[in-house]
């Protein structure tokens, strides 16, 4: 029984968090608001990609740092914290995919220059018409001679702008399949995120691939899926406790009424109750990327549950930092309003909270310690 | 991370699985006279529940982490964890002793004479002797230290007056631990003493209260010049403070509560799939259907979170922060699954347990208050998020200080 953070989990966040201190700040995000989207230097990339941070977990035959799902969480939670813009995630995700799935010649061919941060790649999900795009439906792919025909739109790719590969699941006769398909091959439009990161339309007019372009089928998607949505949770739940740390700070400093404000009920109550979602949402967390991690079957239920939690969360810890701060929290120069627009955008990425609740209430009644008839036979007994 | 237990933990735990499968019919006795309630059988019921434990005892599965020389396990931590798991599963009534095994025995272990641990501590284990506590009073609820029952010391006896209440068992109990004034012109804090009473006393009336889910569950305990003799005093006089903290400080990982918790959830999730709504069933509905499934996250953020503070008992760290935080939110959570609980009832969440409409025979209402009970015993959850504010975020306090440490209440 060890259900904590290892000393070498510790120590990554710590060093991850100074990095992005270092060399990124909210600032940049403030800026980009008006000058979208948030991009980072070129250099900062590069070195991210020197700590073996886009292929965190993937294997290390392959270039990957060969950490487990754990390390993955503790990066994006601090992206979150740091408010660091992608592709840092959507990279990660599209790597891991990559590093899992069966085509040998398209790992050889695209994970070391993505590991070495000389090629960018993500994952296009989400469908119009709100389908978080698990199951694609308006994607579809037809086998045409050797290779497949692509048709259909993608919408809120994260990163896309400048990714030389987008992983895009797609509909077909015998379930989803994903598809490695060259940037070129593609129409992007930029869209504009609420927090200035980059997201973009993918549009596939009977784009033609290769039959070397299959990534692998249903199971690669929901792996793919739930992982991003891990990811995202992370973030999420790191951007809650950025702007809660920051709320509780301030409440200890501002006097009104001679008083700390703190020292009000009225304030402290929320902030507690925001703290304890938030450690809700990291053992949901931990939970979620165990299961991923040892591909229990129950992985897909906790992430979804870690997925509903943190945006639910995110969006509450935000709000209550932004009241607590009062009118200046209601100002352009403080950083909360960062937070809560990172917090609504990843609240419905990769799934909104009613959309893994459904998940979960599909899923649940099968995992095993929740089986009705288990506890039936445990009543008759 | 790694969410296993150990081969021996294992082993442990088919050992006491089997155990209680062999016991299965002493069980549903207990169970069903405990249950069952009528005042005829009510001496009955206590006297099963008393065996219950004691065969329990006997067997080595209570006091586990009480020293061996005074009768406990010594058992690891996931031990413990183990066997509360167990009981949970198997649907036992509560160890009727609880009270005593898991405020007052700990208490002993640490703070009492060796004459008193090797007085009280085997009764408590056996059932012997039933334990309440006289903590709360009329004017001393959320702020206990503001308490007024006076005890007077005149050479080796205690003169003890005023009045408990919310003392739960304390119609049968054969004991109470009480805090007491004994020293009214001290600073609130600083004038209390913890004394051992004898049920038995002359002076002692106890008064049942019935509660508002129409149980008697708890009652009020007037004490009037009742002698307490003074080997009965724990620790220092006026040092009660200290050790009645020290003990609410042993918090547990939480992770037995989930089982209940859990045991309730299925249980729902089954009524949902089976109670007729429309031309289905509720669990067709597809709000019903998310709000049991954010029932079940809540309910696995409770369990991990369990299994975070048990790292953190093992490692040897206080688990301070995640067990405040557990405390709070299990009591919401209780509630929360209640109120699911009457959603899916629907129109027949009006229909009282005695009704042959009544779903699953009432045990939703049941819960619903019992829930509400869980959120006010043992600490307030305005009183849980104040602890979590000022010893967790570091918040100012909400009561000042000169209030919170204060003068004495005088007389």
């Amino acid at each position: 029984m060890d259900f904590e953070l290892s000393d070498e989990h510790i120590a990554l966040r710590d060093s991850a968090r100074d990095f992005i201190a270092e060399r990124w700040s909210p600032d940049r995000m403030r800026q980009a608001l008006d000058t979208p989207p948030a991009a980072l230097d070129g250099d900062i990339w590069q070195e991210m990609a020197a700590l073996g941070w886009i292929g965190i977990c993937a294997s290390e035959d392959r270039g990957g740092s060969g950490g487990d799902v754990v390390t993955a969480i503790v990066l994006a939670e601090e992206a979150g914290r740091g408010l660091l813009p992608g592709p840092l995630v959507s990279a990660i995700a599209a790597g891991r995919a990559l590093d899992r799935c069966g085509n040998s010649e398209l790992r050889v061919e695209l994970l070391p220059a993505l590991f070495a941060g000389d090629s960018r790649a993500t994952v296009a999900f989400d469908e119009p018409g709100g389908n978080p795009g698990l199951d694609p439906v308006q994607t579809v792919a037809k086998q045409a001679g050797d290779g497949w025909h692509l048709t259909g739109t993608k919408i809120c790719v994260p990163d896309v702008e400048g990714a030389g590969t987008v992983l895009v699941p797609a509909a077909a006769p015998e379930g989803p399949l994903l598809f490695a398909v060259p940037a070129g091959t593609l129409t992007v439009t930029p869209m504009r995120r609420l927090d200035a990161q980059s997201i973009g339309e993918v549009v596939m007019d009977g784009a033609v691939l290769p039959s070397g372009a299959l990534c692998g089928g249903g199971d690669l998607v929901r792996e793919t899926f739930d992982f991003l949505a891990l990811l995202t949770a992370a973030d999420l739940l790191g951007g809650a406790s950025a702007a809660l740390d920051t709320a509780v700070a301030y409440a200890k400093e501002r006097v009104q009424f001679d008083r700390p404000i703190g020292s009000f009920q009225a304030v402290a109550h929320p902030l507690a109750d925001a703290y304890v979602a938030c450690e809700i949402g990291r053992s949901l967390l931990y939970a979620a990327a165990l299961a991923v991690e040892e591909s229990r079957p129950e992985a897909p239920a906790y992430v979804s549950a870690a997925k509903a939690w943190a945006g639910e969360t995110a969006v509450s810890a935000c709000e209550t930092a932004l009241s607590v701060h009062g009118g200046i929290g209601f100002t352009w120069e403080l950083d909360i309003h960062l937070y809560l627009r990172r917090a609504r955008a990843g609240a419905v990425s990769f799934g909104d909270a009613d959309f893994h609740r459904d998940r979960v209430a599909a899923l649940v009644p099968g995992l095993d310690g929740y089986s009705v008839e288990r506890q039936e036979e445990g009543k008759a007994r | 991370m790694d969410l296993s237990f150990s081969p021996e933990d294992e082993e442990y735990r088919i050992r006491l699985r089997a155990w209680l499968e062999k016991h299965q019919a002493e069980l549903a006795g207990a169970a069903g006279l405990m249950q069952g309630g009528g005042s005829a059988n009510i001496l009955d019921a206590i006297g099963m529940a008393r065996e219950w434990q004691r065969s329990l005892y006997e067997a080595g599965y209570v006091g586990l982490s009480w020293p061996k020389e005074y009768g406990g396990q010594e058992a690891t931590l996931t031990q413990q964890v183990i066997c509360s798991e167990e009981l949970s599963r198997s649907n036992t009534p509560p160890l009727i002793n609880t009270i005593g095994l898991t405020i007052l025995g700990p208490t002993l272990v640490q703070h009492g004479t060796e004459d008193q641990k090797r007085r009280f501590l085997p009764k408590i284990l056996t059932a012997e002797e039933l334990w309440c506590q006289g903590f709360s009073e009329p004017g001393a609820g959320s702020d206990l230290a503001a308490l007024r029952t006076r005890a007077e010391q005149d050479g080796d006896t205690f003169f003890v007056n005023g009045q408990k209440v919310w003392t739960s068992m304390a119609p049968i109990a054969d004991w109470c631990f009480l805090l007491v004034r004994t020293d009214p012109s001290a600073p609130k804090r600083e004038g209390i003493s913890y004394l051992l009473c004898d049920m038995h006393t002359p002076g002692i009336t106890v008064r049942p209260l019935r509660n508002a889910a129409g149980g008697i569950h708890f009652s009020e305990v007037f004490l009037e010049d009742v002698r307490i003799p003074a080997t009965n005093l724990v620790g220092e006089l006026h040092g009660g403070w200290s050790i009645a903290r020290s003990t609410l400080g042993h918090e547990r990982s939480g992770l037995s509560g989930v089982l209940s918790l859990e045991t309730n959830l299925i249980r729902l999730w089954r009524t949902a799939g089976t109670l007729q709504r429309g031309d289905g069933v509720a669990l067709d509905d597809p709000t019903l259907r998310r709000e049991l499934a954010q029932r079940w996250i809540e309910l696995e953020g409770l369990r991990h979170l369990g299994f975070r503070t048990l790292t953190a008992q093992i490692a040897g760290r206080e688990p301070g922060a995640s067990a405040s935080v557990g405390k709070l939110f299990a009591a919401e959570l209780r509630s929360r699954i209640a109120g699911t609980a009457l959603k899916v009832e629907g129109s027949l969440a009006q229909v009282a347990k005695r009704s042959p409409h009544a779903v699953d025979r009432g045990r939703w209402h049941a819960a619903y208050f019992d829930a509400i009970g869980h959120s006010i015993g043992g600490g307030t959850a305005q009183i849980q998020r104040n602890t979590i504010a000022e010893r967790v975020l570091g918040l100012p306090r909400s009561v000042p200080d000169e209030l919170v440490k204060g003068g004495g209440p005088g007389e």
